[in-house]
């Protein structure tokens, strides 16, 4: 083995290091602060409670918004097989709709409540989250 | 009429396709007959994308909804402007607003004379070559021009959230930013083909890098501005995956300009640039269409179509795979061997090249990760912006350090105790600034505080660098631009953290005659009334803002009811003052008495945005002093 080349190889050994633990520095603060999608269905069976912040998407059912006044909002959401009862304070957005579909962002509490924190907007009045539809494939409540 | 026009269209993209078949004759042995210039060609495959350009523009200010994409995108009751941009709001029309950039770079190269011939032959060959590929992916597969036999009364309309008039300029200016690394894309091919990377690339290069940069600087600044007064939600970056798909080429292409600069003062770091280059062009291609695909799972994608992805996924893979194969064949020719010591201003540009990939590659997994976890575990998530704030805070505090460096250290070799001893009263007067403030604003977290001084230091030292202060007149310097832009990106910076420490944010529930309060600011709820517009019907909140009982203006925040096609908004109401926005979005009312309303304090809103021009200006006067201050160069 050559000097030139040696020394190419330990230069090229050195960044690969350097790079891989760059890389798992990353992916390892990525991990945290990553935020699981679920169903209703999904939720129950994984029993998601506690202080981890997830998301949870479906259809609000029809007649379930309850508004409390101060900007406090209940409703409940649906695959068609469970419902999550979801309690919320703040704006909800211009397309938060009965019937629609509704992606909530917070905390599945320990009694079976949902206490979201954010109420995600989407712009289009015909657009469902991918996520939604995918589990209302899975529910067999999706019509084209 | 609408098939004539169809036909003429039609002729004008064929005709587009068969002259860059021509101008792509200079890579293959053909023998070259001459019979028009390259600029002549090159006008031709210009002006026929153009006359098709105007045609489309034609079909939607007069509503002709015989042809489809009009009779999708447009409505005969929308304000001009908004037909307007009907035009490129839209795949189709988009992608031929792409094609038409793609044609006026390769039309003003083909005017340009600081390469050789031969070069500027192969040039406008590889452009010609990618320009022939996109031509025929839309006639075949997103044709602007089809024709319905329905006899359509009226169009569906845009979508409202897109009527907005800041939204008709930024397509098109973030376009001319993307489509400006195509043609540094094929200026690193034709550089490697002839093994001619070299002081004399990077001097006809760097015009047009800068100017490219400029403009995707100023597209992406212009998205974030109407995402922070459209959306409502009170921020201007979401870490959203299609404004990742804009800040990656941004992350590589800022790495790029360095590169560029080195290059034409050092004559070294060949290879990086070319990787730079290629990298730069792949992620915008993968930038505008990922975002049209559909891939991408975010709330900015309006116009998508899952099947075209494939096409655009082929096609970057085709470039990708050809241009690194090349790089791998002549890197090793191209690279001359490089001598300079360890502190010069060569490695701290390098490590700053490094810093940005670091971010760049922090982006692309926190953008990726969705992606995959969705494929391959079939597992629905996103990544939390708290994911970007902890991977970046760290690589900005040691990137904004080696900004403050590079440039005071030479291109031989420098002491740094000497550049330290230069800096002296920058340092004792920033330090004092950033103890002040600490104090004054009771601020403890370390890297805020950290970040807030390095800033502080890079504006002085930029600006002290730019400018040369003597008794009576200021002289502007060769590395005018530079300086401004550096120090355009340390108030950038301190905008950013100041505004994540000090925003504040309230809702209320508010009735009519109600006064609400946030921090010193009063808000005089005065009343609510309803509105009939041409294309809209709207509730209108009036408010007034007071502080210490001086009376600071008046706010209007209302919500949107449009018909075609039916979609609510709101519109957030704002007042600009010095240092901070205040700023008001209200919700659809849920009931008759009272409505929802949610305060912002947004301070240092306005410095902000002032960084971010700086940041664009600079590298504008840069593209426009490129020949001068390189002559300058050679006589020192």
């Amino acid at each position: 083995m050559t000097d030139t080349v040696k020394k190419r190889l330990i230069k090229f050994l050195v960044s690969l290091i350097i790079f891989g633990i760059a890389i798992l520095i990353i992916v390892y603060n990525l991990r945290d602060n990553i935020v699981y999608f679920y169903s209703p269905t999904e939720i129950i069976e994984n029993n998601q409670t506690g202080s981890q912040i997830v998301r949870l998407g479906g259809l609000v059912e029809s007649e379930s918004v309850v508004s409390d006044g101060d900007s406090i909002f209940r409703f409940r959401i649906t695959d068609g097989q469970q419902q999550i009862s979801v309690k919320y304070q703040g704006i909800l957005p211009n397309l938060f709709a009965e019937e629609k579909g509704v992606v909530v962002e917070g905390i599945y509490m320990n009694d079976g409540r949902f206490i979201a924190n954010k109420v995600l907007a989407k712009h289009d009045e015909n657009y469902m989250p991918p996520e939604v539809i995918k589990s209302l494939k899975e529910t067999g409540k999706w019509q084209e | 009429m609408s098939l004539a026009i169809n036909y003429i269209a039609n002729s004008l993209l064929i005709l587009c396709l068969v002259t860059s078949i021509i101008q792509s004759r200079f890579l293959f042995k053909i023998k070259n007959y001459n019979l028009l210039s390259i600029s002549q060609i090159s006008a031709i495959q210009f002006l026929s994308i153009l006359v098709s350009f105007v045609i489309l523009i034609f079909l939607f200010i007069t509503s002709d909804f015989n042809f489809d994409l009009v009779y999708f995108h447009s409505h005969s009751e929308k304000p001009l402007i908004y037909k307007l941009s009907g035009v490129w709001g839209n795949h189709e029309g988009s992608m031929l607003l792409w094609i038409l950039i793609l044609v006026l770079f390769n039309f003003l190269f083909s005017l340009s004379k600081s390469s050789s011939q031969k070069f500027k032959e192969i040039t406008v060959a590889v452009q010609s070559l990618m320009i022939f590929g996109f031509v025929l992916f839309l006639l075949l597969l997103s044709n602007p021009f089809n024709i319905n036999n329905e006899n359509f009364n009226d169009g569906l309309g845009l979508n409202p959230i897109l009527q907005d008039p800041l939204l008709a300029i930024h397509p098109p200016i973030l376009y001319i930013g993307y489509v400006g690394f195509s043609l540094i894309f094929s200026l690193s091919i034709t550089g490697l083909l002839t093994s001619e990377v070299d002081k004399k690339w990077a001097t006809v290069a760097k015009p047009w890098v800068f100017a490219a940069w400029s403009f995707l600087t100023a597209g992406i600044a212009l998205g974030s501005y109407w995402a922070y007064y459209e959306l409502g939600w009170g921020g201007y970056w979401f870490w959203d995956p299609v404004e990742n798909a804009s800040l990656m080429p941004w992350l590589s292409a800022t790495a790029l300009i360095h590169c560029v600069v080195v290059l034409q003062r050092r004559n070294t770091m060949q290879s990086w640039t070319m990787v730079l280059a290629i990298l730069t062009f792949s992620l915008s291609l993968a930038g505008t269409f990922l975002v049209r695909s559909g891939v991408l799972n975010s709330v900015h994608t309006f116009a998508s179509d899952p099947g075209r992805g494939l096409f655009i996924l082929i096609f970057l893979f085709i470039i990708l795979s050809s241009s690194f194969l090349l790089f791998a064949l002549k890197s090793e020719r191209i690279n001359k061997p490089s001598l300079h010591n360890i502190s010069s201003r060569n490695t701290g540009i390098m490590v700053n090249n490094w810093l940005l990939i670091s971010i760049l590659i922090v982006v692309f997994l926190g953008t990726m990760y969705p992606l995959a976890t969705d494929l391959l575990y079939n597992q629905s998530l996103t990544v939390g912006p708290q994911y970007y704030a902890i991977s970046i805070t760290p690589i900005i505090i040691l990137f904004l350090f080696f900004m403050i460096l590079s440039p005071k250290l030479s291109w031989e070799e420098s002491k740094l105790l000497k550049i330290l001893d230069g800096m002296r009263y920058i340092l004792i007067s920033c330090l004092t600034i950033t103890f002040i403030t600490t104090l004054y604003y009771d601020l403890f977290n370390v890297t805020e505080i950290l970040i807030i001084f390095l800033s502080l230091i890079l504006i002085m030292s930029s600006l002290t660098s730019g400018l040369n202060f003597k008794s009576t007149k200021v002289i502007v310097k060769s590395n005018f631009g530079q300086s401004m832009a550096h120090a355009g990106f340390g108030i950038f910076m301190l905008a950013v953290v100041s505004n994540a420490v000090y925003s504040q944010e309230k809702i209320y529930e508010a009735k009519v005659g109600s006064k609400l309060q946030l921090n010193e600011y009063i808000f005089d709820f005065k009343n609510i009334e309803k509105e009939e517009k041409v294309n809209f019907n709207s509730i209108k909140a009036y408010l007034s803002l007071s502080k210490n009982g001086k009376d600071l203006g008046g706010f209007t925040p209302e919500i949107r009811f449009y018909s075609d096609p039916p979609t609510i908004t709101s519109e957030t109401s704002i007042i600009h003052q010095f240092f901070s926005d205040i700023y008001v979005v209200m919700n659809v009312p849920q009931n008759q008495e009272s409505i929802s309303l949610r305060l912002h304090i947004k301070p240092f809103m306005n410095i902000l945005w002032l960084g971010v021009v700086m940041i664009i200006l600079g590298g504008i006067i840069t593209a426009i002093l490129n020949k001068k201050s390189y002559r300058e160069n050679e006589i020192n």
